[in-house]
């Protein structure tokens, strides 16, 4: 017996007219997370149809799927024909031996001759008269059978509703850069920006050979977790070597992160206008750590001028923020051991509140748009 | 690029995978078949089993059982007699030792006891000998240091051990040693494990030199191959390339050692001291020499050589900013941890030349005083 996987839309009703524009990236959206895979999409009223794929694949489309955004639930459904007799023998391979349950049916086919109410009065009690153990409860059922009536004589059976990722098809929400690091925090900013329909492009600075090459492999592996969800992105890497040893050599030492973050969101700026995003993201989550007070995220966005800085975890507790990376599969990654660019010129004791007068006066003892000039021609792009 | 992390890995000698290469697509056969094909790798893996053995030891008193590395030779050493009371070793072990007497203690088989190291690495072989008492059933001490090139005296230590308890099972970990620096076990050695990659043989090859009269439990169960002490068809290609590499090797030691140990001479009395310190002592063989850039981290010096064209070694993980990035073994020495935080292995093959060694001298000065001067 065929099987076929029901796909139902998550928010796509709600957007009137412009519903069209959603469910073409939608689309996009599955062929792409299934290109690999032989398969037929089949677009009806309200949700769609993945059909003709090798059934031994099921599990990894199934793992694909609860990944693509917009996606709220699915159902792998058998597919056979439409008269009472296969339904029931079908509903027989869905349907558990003991428990409460009902039988929810769809007519879509209306010369089909039963109603959808007769469908499921009828399949329930041939149900109940082969599973002794099984009782009613159209209220709170344990468990529910569907049956689905289509057009050209078949019928779907399933049981199982399985959880899709919810939100907006990525690319129907703007083009956002990611301020990625090696840790735990800016791969769930990009992940919950991307269910919001966002197109993602990640950026990491990198202070090799302070850094190692593991550190920068650890950015690229999470970038590419993150992509599994963002249908696809590119990951810029840039030097700020240069920019770490000239705020060592010349500036005061607490003041070595504030300073190194006013260049790396110069630089994040000036890389988004070039590329069209319109907006940065990142992981910072307030009081987190030194930089993240509300006078550090001040200073930081100072120096950015046009765009918005998104700062979708700004409101949460380390422990959420763990909660949502172990979910989306990139923590195990996250706390490998390797350092990103901004621990080797680590002062002892970093300024927590840095007053914007101080910064300005120790940024005058650098070329500030000399060191960005030599930031950018390090930068490489990674497609993923 | 000059390549001067030996200790890693080496380069697989080439003469030896030619002459090893029948073994690939010629006399492929299983060696514990029945037909005579079979029969005749058996026997010319037997031979090469005596080939091996008899440069290091005595070939009526030990044998050799084939394995897949160093550290299951160590493993299998351990795990079959460390079986009780205590179990002694030194600060100064390789973590294939280290990590599994750590396990000992896990598993609740035997206590685990650590002597303390000498300044130069070497293990302290009094406060060694006074951790032995009439409950430790096995004592393992390694040859050679892999970080700083200590030499032990493994001999001398095997006997003192012995004098004290006759009952314990001495094993050392050679893989540092083996093909490296003249020795022959004497019989106060029960174990003794070598590993192929570290003298032109491939990766995935090692052995555990045993004596013959002590029954060696299996560590690995299945179709009882390697005499039923280590199960699992053999490596033959892979045995065969190492028993000719160290053939080979063996041929050529102690010159080699002679002429290793000018180039260590070399590149230590070059080095430019207002930025490196010497951590290897004078008990420590020519085929390594550890160092110490203070103040700065060894893992930067390495990128920047590697950048350079010259490769070598850290002695500190490439890992965290924590405490734990220092080398367990150079702490274990009494260095500071400024000083560990700077260290760079520099290991020999006998394929390393003069040049090569006074390339990597003007390099290691050029970049460490570089690197100085960037962090100052």
């Amino acid at each position: 017996m065929k099987k076929v996987i029901i796909i139902r839309y998550a928010e796509l009703f709600l957007k009137g007219k412009n519903r069209g524009f959603f469910e073409r990236a939608f689309e996009v959206n599955i062929k792409r997370a299934l290109k690999d895979v032989d398969h037929e999409l089949i677009r009806q009223s309200g949700r769609y149809l993945v059909v003709g794929f090798d059934e031994e694949l099921i599990e990894e489309i199934l793992e694909r799927l609860k990944k693509v955004f917009g996606i709220h639930t699915m159902s792998v459904a058998y597919e056979t024909e439409a008269n009472m007799d296969s339904i029931f023998a079908t509903a027989k391979l869905v349907c558990k031996t003991t428990g409460s349950f009902k039988v929810v049916s769809h007519r879509g086919d209306k010369k089909f001759p039963l109603t959808s109410i007769e469908i499921s009065r009828e399949l329930g009690g041939r149900l109940l008269s082969v599973y002794h153990d099984l009782t009613v409860d159209v209220h709170e059922p344990s468990f529910t059978v569907y049956v689905d009536i289509r057009e050209g004589g078949k019928a779907l059976v399933f049981g199982e509703m399985i959880e899709g990722a919810n939100g907006m098809p990525v690319g129907t929400a703007g083009r956002g850069l990611l301020l990625i690091s090696g840790g735990i925090d800016s791969p769930v900013a990009g992940h919950m920006m991307a269910k919001r329909g966002m197109t993602l492009d990640c950026l990491h600075f990198h202070s090799y050979p302070y850094t190692n090459m593991q550190a920068k492999e650890k950015v690229v592996d999470l970038a590419t977790t993150l992509a599994k969800y963002s249908c696809g992105t590119n990951l810029y890497t840039v030097s700020v070597t240069h920019i770490q040893e000239e705020i060592h050599k010349k500036c005061r030492p607490e003041l070595m992160i504030t300073l190194l973050r006013r260049f790396m969101f110069r630089i994040a700026e000036r890389h988004a206008l070039q590329i069209s995003a319109q907006c940065l993201i990142t992981g910072e989550s307030l009081g987190q750590v030194a930089s993240q007070t509300i006078e550090g995220m001040t200073s930081s966005n100072s120096v950015v001028e046009k765009l918005p800085v998104l700062r979708p975890l700004v409101g949460f507790d380390k422990n959420e923020i763990i909660e949502r990376s172990v979910k989306i599969g990139t923590y195990e990654t996250s706390i490998l051991p390797y350092e990103d660019c901004c621990t080797v010129f680590l002062p002892d004791f970093p300024a927590i509140r840095p007053k914007i007068k101080d910064i300005l006066a120790e940024e005058k003892k650098l070329d500030v748009e000399g060191l960005i000039k030599t930031a950018f021609e390090s930068m490489e792009k990674i497609e993923l | 690029m000059i390549y001067l992390d030996n200790a890693a890995t080496t380069k697989p000698n080439e003469n030896a995978i030619k002459q090893a290469e029948k073994y690939l697509f010629e006399n492929f056969y299983n060696p514990s078949a029945m037909y005579k094909e079979g029969h005749e790798v058996q026997s010319e893996l037997k031979t090469a089993r005596l080939n091996l053995l008899s440069c290091v030891a005595n070939e009526s008193d030990f044998e050799v059982v084939f394995t897949s590395c160093g550290t299951e030779s160590d493993n299998q050493a351990i795990f079959s007699f460390a079986r009780r009371g205590n179990a002694v070793t030194t600060e100064g072990e390789h973590s294939a030792v280290y990590a599994s007497f750590l396990e000992l203690k896990n598993k609740g088989i035997a206590q685990p006891r650590f002597a303390p190291l000498l300044s130069d690495g070497r293990v302290d072989v009094e406060k060694l000998v006074q951790l032995v008492d009439e409950k430790t059933s096995f004592v393992s001490v390694i040859h050679v240091n892999n970080e700083t090139g200590a030499i032990n005296d493994v001999n001398e230590i095997a006997k003192l051990v012995k004098k004290k308890n006759p009952r314990v099972i001495f094993h050392s970990d050679g893989v540092q040693a083996f093909g490296k620096i003249p020795f022959r076990l004497c019989k106060e050695i029960d174990l003794y494990s070598v590993s192929a990659h570290k003298i032109g043989g491939l990766k995935g090859v090692g052995a555990l030199i045993k004596r013959k009269s002590l029954t060696l439990p299996p560590y690995i169960f299945g179709g009882g191959q390697e005499n039923g002490r280590r199960s699992g068809t053999e490596n033959v290609f892979g045995i065969m390339q190492f028993v000719s590499a160290t053939k080979e090797k063996f041929l050529t030691l102690k010159e080699d050692f002679n002429r290793l140990a000018e180039y260590k001479k070399f590149l230590i009395d070059g080095l430019d001291k207002s930025v490196y310190t010497v951590l290897s002592g004078e008990n420590s063989t020519p085929y390594i020499t550890s160092i110490s850039a203070v103040g700065l981290r060894g893992e930067i010096l390495l990128h920047i050589l590697n950048d350079k064209g010259l490769i070598v070694g850290t002695g500190s993980a490439c890992s965290s900013n924590s405490k734990n990035r220092f080398s367990r073994v150079i702490l274990a020495c009494g260095i500071d941890e400024k000083t560990a935080d700077g260290v760079i292995r520099i290991s020999f093959s006998s394929q390393t030349t003069k040049e090569e060694t006074e390339k990597a001298l003007t390099l290691l000065n050029e970049c460490g005083r570089e690197l100085k001067a960037r962090m100052s």
